[in-house]
């Protein structure tokens, strides 16, 4: 069984993320984001999930060790919110306040095609609930998908598993959510 | 969309789990809603007659919900204790305004009563059906604090009583799952907020403003009720009315009048983490605004409906 581990920021969907992955049947567990990266090596993870949190908390410059897991882990990671802040300032992009938070229902709309969005629709309805964002990607990084009001929604490292989220895969009004998180799960179990 | 969540399994794996976990009397918190019932029930399953189910009348109840819940825990055989603590529960809510106070106050209230009980009876287990969202939304640590639960925000940090959650990590849609494999009546009922009435008047409770939305709320499940009955519309999640601290001119009868404003809210979710408000016929609002202006006419004279999602919204307004 592939195992998936949710790393906690604070998120209000932190749990949310965990419940999706064990409906797929996924082995996961929710782990503080203070853990080291030895530690989870030695449970033999095939990916990551990086959770959301309150506003800011993608704009710190240390968030628990997750600095060691983006430097060090060559299986896939997914950062969600301030998971995906947090993983775009790590590679040198820029995440600020928004000048227009988003908050309930948006249309994504994915501009470059990924294994990650397989079986989504080009226009879908997600929900977001956002106070900040990517506000310049990272050079290694590629755009996949955008909103009317936020640019940087989704994007992929170029020579890494690694994705960031804008949006919120994990909660029930996404309609392709569930979809995406399968994918991730597919992409997880390649490395696997 | 049916999802991986098996409930018959959930329920074998339980009950041998709280047979080890429960070693002398447990005291559940009994509301009859769906988590607490359901809760009841499994660890009935567990340690039979070493339970006692405790239900708190705070007078801040749905219309006859007390009186029903008595009833539901003698049909399911429940050794049980009933308290009617409207009294005291009114009395601790004077003057106060502050959601958060409120719902810490009612928390606290409830589990200082569990704590008499229990002493009386010599029990050392509090059986609580807290659900995911209740914690999470309750903060601590790294996760803000969205509103206190009273079944975790309200928890004092000298309590001397074990605390068992069976539910802990599950969510509506999952409980009612398992509330339909034991049968239990409860299975599809709407949720409703420990803190009750009170945190459905924005402001102070006062007993002559939970007279008011007591009614109210009456009056939209009721209507609800008969349309989804007759098929004009399908159960909402969640429906109610809320009190608001405004007041709007209207004419009644050729005369001027000053009265309360009353918020219809009706969402749709799975899991309350996130919710949309519902498409409710314009005919069945139109009933419940004449119906809530007409039988409530001495103090509402004006009806609006909530039409916000979650996020931003959340689905009580307090």
């Amino acid at each position: 069984m592939v195992k998936i581990y949710v790393v906690d920021n604070g998120g209000q969907w932190t749990h949310r993320e965990w419940r999706t992955l064990r409906d797929l049947e996924v082995e996961t567990k929710i782990v503080p984001n203070t853990s080291s990266f030895d530690e989870l090596l030695k449970q033999d993870i095939n990916g990551l999930v990086l959770s959301g949190g309150a506003p800011r908390i993608g704009l710190q410059d240390n968030l628990g060790n997750i600095d060691e897991y983006l430097q060090k882990a060559s299986f896939p990671i997914i950062g969600i919110c301030a998971g995906h802040q947090y993983m775009a300032r790590f590679f040198g992009g820029k995440a600020e306040p928004s000048e227009k938070p988003e908050f309930g229902k948006v249309e994504l709309i994915i501009s470059k095609k990924d294994e990650l969005f397989d079986g989504v629709p080009k226009k879908s309805v997600v929900w977001e609930s956002h106070n900040d964002e990517v506000t310049r990607l990272p050079k290694e990084f590629e755009l996949l998908a955008s909103s009317e009001n936020c640019k940087v929604q989704a994007m992929k490292h170029k020579n890494k598993p690694f994705y960031g989220l804008q949006f919120h895969p994990e909660v029930e009004h996404t309609v392709f959510g569930e979809q995406i998180f399968k994918n991730f799960v597919k992409i997880c179990e390649k490395q696997y | 969309m049916e999802k991986m969540f098996d409930a018959d399994k959930f329920i074998e794996k339980t009950i041998p789990k709280l047979k080890n976990e429960i070693k002398g009397k447990a005291l559940i918190a009994f509301s009859g809603g769906v988590d607490s019932t359901v809760c009841a029930a499994l660890v009935n399953k567990a340690v039979g007659k070493q339970l006692v189910a405790v239900h708190i009348d705070t007078g801040y109840m749905r219309k006859n919900e007390s009186k029903n819940v008595k009833k539901l825990m003698e049909k399911m055989k429940l050794n049980h204790r009933f308290i009617d603590a409207s009294q005291e529960y009114n009395s601790i809510l004077r003057g106060v305004e502050d959601p958060e106070m409120k719902r810490k106050i009612i928390g606290e209230k409830f589990i200082r009563i569990f704590e008499k009980t229990a002493m009386e009876e010599g029990i050392d287990y509090l059986v609580q059906g807290t659900i995911a969202p209740d914690w999470i939304e309750s903060g601590g640590e790294l996760r803000d604090t969205i509103k206190s639960h009273h079944n975790v925000g309200g928890l004092p940090k000298d309590m001397k009583i074990k605390l068992v959650e069976p539910l802990r990590d599950l969510y509506k849609d999952e409980v009612r799952k398992i509330a339909r494999v034991l049968k239990l009546e409860v299975s599809e009922k709407q949720p409703f907020p420990g803190p009750g009435l009170a945190v459905r008047i924005i402001g102070e409770a006062t007993p002559e403003r939970v007279e008011i939305i007591r009614e109210a709320c009456f009056i939209v499940e009721d209507e609800i009720d008969k349309a989804v009955e007759k098929g004009t519309m399908k159960k909402p999640w969640q429906y109610f009315a809320v009190l608001l601290p405004v007041r709007s001119v209207g004419v009644h009868g050729d005369r001027r009048a000053y009265g309360d404003v009353i918020a219809v809210r009706s969402v749709e979710s799975i899991d309350a983490m996130t919710c949309n408000y519902s498409s409710i016929p314009h005919d069945v609002l139109d009933r419940i605004s004449t119906r809530i202006t007409n039988t409530l006419k001495e103090k509402v004279n004006r009806v609006v409906y909530d039409i916000t999602n979650k996020p931003p919204g959340t689905v009580e307004w307090e």
